[in-house]
């Protein structure tokens, strides 16, 4: 133990001394985690501006107009009425305009008539999901009124006189589709976008370790001084220890630092501090795993530096390092299940929505260390031949 | 001069004062990698206070043999004994053993001290015992003023030196240096060799494995010669040199065709061996200088022009191209 010590010592030294073990353990993911906040920080408060292009004046236009107005939809949209479709485009191509409602002459008359007439709705090519939430709308008031007009063509059938007309109007006018999707979350607090991202580039940062620490390995190989350990009283498994305590205390620190920085920073949630502490430790562990199974797999530096660059950005992508998993499709989802930084992420972001204690970690954790287990069962024969090779 | 090499036929140097207490002993030593024998059967024992040389050319199994005396390589047949103890798979031994590799083996973004305090680590030493043995280093290496140095700043000789150095810092019974003289200028080389016959006369067992004649004839008590994995022959220089009898050896420059050169020399009667090495061509003859005219006829016959002929009073060069046929630097 002493001399795995004295080559955690060693290594620990070296990496400090390399000011890129600052850069990318700290700084990078610290800015990273920040500019994604910032990029992304919208999607807490969704809102645009809808311009309504009236042409109708008509009673249903006003209605719509009205609805528009709502205050359900006042944290969602502003509506700024707009003379024309042509000024309409303009504006939403100058982005003072999210999307366009675009009422047509005539619209109301069609309602009672037989020649039916659209609500046109405008917005941006770049697939924005602006355009979505506006024809919602607007789909959501035709609805309204094919209700209101199936109920008054009943009425109608059923044999009420065509003169009363205007009271059948004013009385089905007055209902509404009674069925509606209310979203709740599950969690008792909403995720912010930085509590997401803040771990997600800690995590990811961390797994650059594995490209640190494989390619020290192999450079103090091709500097004989694996062999000259080897010819110390050191045995394979000292000298692979020692390696595996560096990562441990970079990734520990590495994350750690992450985390207060943050959180202090920008306010970042990473839950509980005892909780977070055992999710960190556990994904150094895997990330221990995998960087002894980098070792054992490559046979050069560059086949090291190779295989970890393929394995950090695989297992980022697949465990939703670089986007909220949850609105991934449902095969990532899985496959994120087998990564031990999918596992850390929802770790994370659990303790930041659900909240509690030591319980809302326990499936996370335990999961990190069958995967750590399983790949460290593999790696630590195959490591334990590079070292002697 | 013996043959190898049974333990008992080696005879411990009459120049120096030797324990006859052996460090190493190591019989039938042999490592193949895949179908290629790199090490077949070599033996050979040291006692305190001797310097050993393995003399060889370039792949002939020095580096292989070395790695197996220290534990990097397991034979696949043979046995090691030091200071008595069984050494293979034996990690106990490896603290009676100064490992000096080939190239530098030093980090070199880490000062000198921390190296060598890193590497006296290894060996589980105290504290205070890591900091003299680092002292004690630095001084045996005259670089005691470059301790907060980073080793990247080092001229080629001092990294040597302290390459040297690093495989004292356990305080060995038995030093291996493994060519610790390739690549550096002659004034280091001087330094180093220097050292070495130092450490045998401080009573260490010392294994110097070189291809360089001259580093063996002057710092080793007894030399083994390596070709091809065997050891074929061992003992003193005189003990080797005397196996040539009266024989001398030949070096002949030319212009042209050298391997032609050597072969219309073999022609010519007395001449015993005949190899190409260094843009020259080595001769063992016996009665050389009187051979001399014939072999410039020979080689006038061959149509090849000797720009100059030196006849060397007989040395180990001599001694290995007589028993392989072929220069050690060839």
């Amino acid at each position: 133990m002493r001399t795995a010590l004295a080559i955690a010592r060693k290594d620990l030294r070296q990496r400090i001394r390399d000011r890129s073990a600052i850069v990318v353990g700290v700084i990078a993911p610290v800015a990273i985690a920040g500019l994604m906040s910032l990029a992304f920080n919208g999607m807490n408060s969704f809102h645009f501006t809808l311009g309504l292009v009236e042409l109708d004046h008509g009673p249903v236009a006003v209605e719509l107009a009205k609805a528009l107005d709502a205050p359900q939809l006042r944290q969602v949209i502003t509506v700024s009425e707009v003379s024309s479709t042509a000024l309409a485009r303009a504006e939403i191509k100058s982005g003072y305009l999210g999307a366009a409602l675009v009422i047509p002459a005539g619209f109301s008359a069609a309602v009672t008539g037989e020649h039916p007439e659209s609500l046109t709705t405008l917005s941006s090519n770049d697939g924005s999901i602006v355009g979505s939430v506006t024809t919602s709308i607007a789909s959501s008031f035709v609805a309204q009124v094919n209700a209101d007009r199936l109920a008054f063509a009943t009425a109608l059938a059923a044999g009420a006189p065509r003169g009363d007309a205007a009271q059948l109007i004013g009385v089905v006018s007055k209902l509404h589709i009674p069925l509606q999707a209310v979203q709740q979350a599950v969690g008792a607090h909403e995720l912010k976008v930085i509590s997401y991202y803040s771990p997600g580039m800690g995590v990811f940062f961390l797994l650059f370790t594995i490209n640190y620490a494989s390619r020290s390995f192999f450079v103090d190989r091709s500097q004989g001084m694996i062999e000259r350990m080897r010819a110390a009283p050191v045995s394979p498994v000292e000298i692979l220890l020692g390696k595996a305590l560096s990562v441990f205390v970079y990734g520990v620190v590495s994350l750690a630092t992450i985390g207060v920085v943050t959180t202090a920073a920008f306010g970042a949630d990473w839950g509980a501090p005892l909780p977070a502490a055992l999710v960190g430790l556990a994904l150094v562990f895997s990330v221990i795993c995998l960087t002894a199974l980098v070792i054992g797999v490559a046979r050069t530096q560059r086949q090291a530096e190779g295989i970890s660059s393929i394995l950090v950005f695989g297992l980022a992508l697949l465990g939703g390092d670089f986007f909220f998993i949850s609105s991934a499709p449902s095969t990532i989802k899985h496959l994120a299940l087998l990564t031990p930084n999918g596992w850390a992420i929802r770790g994370f972001t659990d303790l930041a929505t659900i909240g509690g204690g030591l319980g809302t970690i326990v499936e996370p954790v335990v999961a990190i260390l069958v995967i750590s287990a399983v790949i460290g069962a593999i790696a630590l024969s195959l490591a334990r031949r590079a070292v002697t090779a | 001069m013996t043959f190898a090499s049974s333990p008992s036929d080696i005879r411990a140097p009459s120049s120096l004062t030797v324990s006859p207490t052996p460090v190493l002993e190591c019989a039938d030593l042999t490592k193949s990698f895949g179908s290629r024998l790199a090490v077949d059967g070599v033996g050979f024992r040291i006692c305190e206070g001797e310097v050993y040389g393995l003399l060889g050319p370039n792949g002939a199994g020095k580096t292989t043999t070395m790695k197996m005396v220290c534990g990097l390589l397991e034979p696949d047949k043979g046995t090691i004994s030091i200071a008595g103890k069984q050494a293979i798979g034996n990690l106990e031994v490896k603290f009676l053993i100064g490992y000096v590799p080939q190239d530098v083996a030093l980090y070199p973004d880490l000062t000198a001290g921390e190296n060598l305090a890193f590497l006296a680590r290894l060996y589980k030493l105290g504290r205070r015992t890591v900091a003299a043995r680092v002292d004690e280093a630095l001084e045996l290496t005259e670089l005691s003023d470059r301790r907060d140095d980073r080793i990247d700043s080092f001229s080629g000789g001092m990294k040597r030196r302290l390459n040297i150095a690093a495989g004292l810092l356990n305080h060995p019974k038995l030093l291996v240096l493994d060519e610790p003289t390739v690549g550096v200028d002659p004034q280091s080389r001087h330094a180093i060799l220097e050292r070495v016959q130092a450490f045998g006369r401080e009573g260490l067992a010392v294994v110097y494995t070189t291809h360089y004649m001259e580093e063996a004839e002057r710092v080793c008590d007894r030399v083994g010669i390596i070709d091809h994995g065997h050891l074929i022959a061992e003992g003193t220089r005189r003990e080797l040199v005397a196996q040539l009898g009266e024989q001398d050896r030949i070096e002949l420059s030319a212009s042209g065709d050298l391997e032609r050169l050597a072969e219309a020399c073999r022609s010519v009667d007395g001449v015993s061996s005949a190899a190409t090495a260094d843009k020259s061509v080595h001769l063992v003859a016996t009665g050389g200088r009187h051979l001399l005219p014939a072999i410039l006829e020979a080689a006038d016959a061959a149509g090849i022009e000797v720009t100059s002929v030196e006849v060397v009073e007989p040395d180990l060069e001599a001694v290995f191209l007589h028993l392989t046929g072929t220069a050690l630097r060839e």
